[in-house]
């Protein structure tokens, strides 16, 4: 009698712990948190900044982003020299290594969003397809949260 | 000296450094580096104005232009911030700039929209190419325009620093891009509480 409690204890221990583990939403292998593009009035050039964990066991190179409310986008860098800014194209994309973050911040990396094709506001979100080397599907469609000028 | 005495002491001393640490400033001092504010430039309003228009406030310049989308905005959102945290009357008294030196894509109008989406209390101006070379020449800044994209559009490379001048025009700050806004605030609220102290002295 006893034998067969601890059998059925042991059981409903078991199945719990299976329950328990099927049911936890699983890591994404590639992460992004925080998107968000800094609203600038008139038609003029955008940032965009978010982080990007990469939770594989293998590089991933972000190559390039577009978006259907932007006429381009382009990976940026933000570069001090000498009291001086300018923006650097990062044509050969940004890696991420391993286990790494990289994050999109005001005053260095950032997706420079140009030409709007339509009327943004704050509190609106647009897609952006971040396209990935090295990761499987290898482009990712991203919500951005349209953010104020005034914020970062 | 007993130990109770080198105690006091070294208290004193210590307090005494601490008060001037606290005196110090987070920005650079330009006061004996850099000469007093004057331009001729046209403002939002499509007016030529001068230094003048400040009208005897203490000024916070900063030099960009409007399709800088990452350091620009990062920029002035800072000082708008640090502004904000001022005491009244204090924060009053403190006028903002945005010199564009892109005058080709930045029309007055477009300044008027820009600066708006900041602070009300935000002026911008620009010139020929000539009036913003002798104003950035005289602060030894400098600017620059970079190849054309495809579509024709392009970058300009700007200085970082934003420059505060005093009521008088006199030259103050140079705030360097890596300070928070705690520190452009704890700068700019001394500079004009010494200016108050200075005004209501007989």
């Amino acid at each position: 009698m006893k034998l067969a409690s601890a059998i059925v204890l042991v059981l409903v221990l078991v199945l719990g712990a299976v329950w328990w583990v099927s049911n936890r939403a699983p890591v994404e292998p590639l992460e992004v948190d925080h998107a968000r593009l800094r609203l600038v009035p008139g038609g003029a050039p955008m940032a965009g900044y978010f982080e990007l964990r990469n939770h594989l066991d293998v590089p991933v190179r972000l190559v390039a982003a577009r978006s259907s409310a932007f006429g381009q986008v382009m990976i940026h860098r933000t570069v001090v020299e000498r009291g001086s800014a300018r923006m650097e194209h990062q044509s050969g994309g940004v890696l991420v290594a391993p286990g790494e973050t990289v994050r999109f911040e005001p005053g260095g990396l950032h997706l420079m969003l140009m030409r709007p094709l339509q009327v943004l506001e704050v509190g609106d979100s647009v897609e952006v397809v971040l396209v990935l080397e090295g990761a499987e599907p290898a482009e990712r469609s991203v919500r951005f949260t349209v953010i104020p000028v005034t914020s970062s | 000296m007993s130990l109770k005495r080198t105690v006091v002491v070294a208290t004193v001393v210590l307090a005494a450094l601490s008060a001037c640490s606290d005196r110090s400033w987070r920005g650079k001092d330009i006061s004996s580096l850099m000469p007093a504010l004057e331009f001729e430039l046209t403002s939002e309003t499509g007016e030529a104005v001068t230094e003048q228009v400040f009208a005897g406030r203490p000024v916070a310049i900063y030099f960009g232009f409007t399709h800088c989308p990452d350091i620009c905005p990062t920029t002035l959102a800072k000082l708008v911030a640090a502004v904000r945290q001022l005491p009244e009357p204090l924060a009053r008294r403190m006028q903002l700039a945005f010199v564009s030196v892109d005058p080709d894509r930045d029309t007055p109008r477009r300044l008027a929209d820009y600066t708006a989406a900041f602070s009300d209390r935000m002026l911008g101006l620009s010139g020929t190419q000539r009036q913003l070379r002798s104003l950035t020449r005289r602060y030894r800044i400098t600017y620059g325009y970079e190849d054309a994209r495809e579509d024709g559009s392009y970058d300009v490379s700007h200085s970082s620093a934003i420059l505060v001048f005093g009521a008088g025009g006199e030259a103050r700050l140079m705030l360097l891009d890596s300070l928070s806004v705690a520190e452009i605030a704890a700068d700019l609220e001394r500079l004009l509480s010494e200016a108050a102290e200075n005004a209501n002295r007989p």
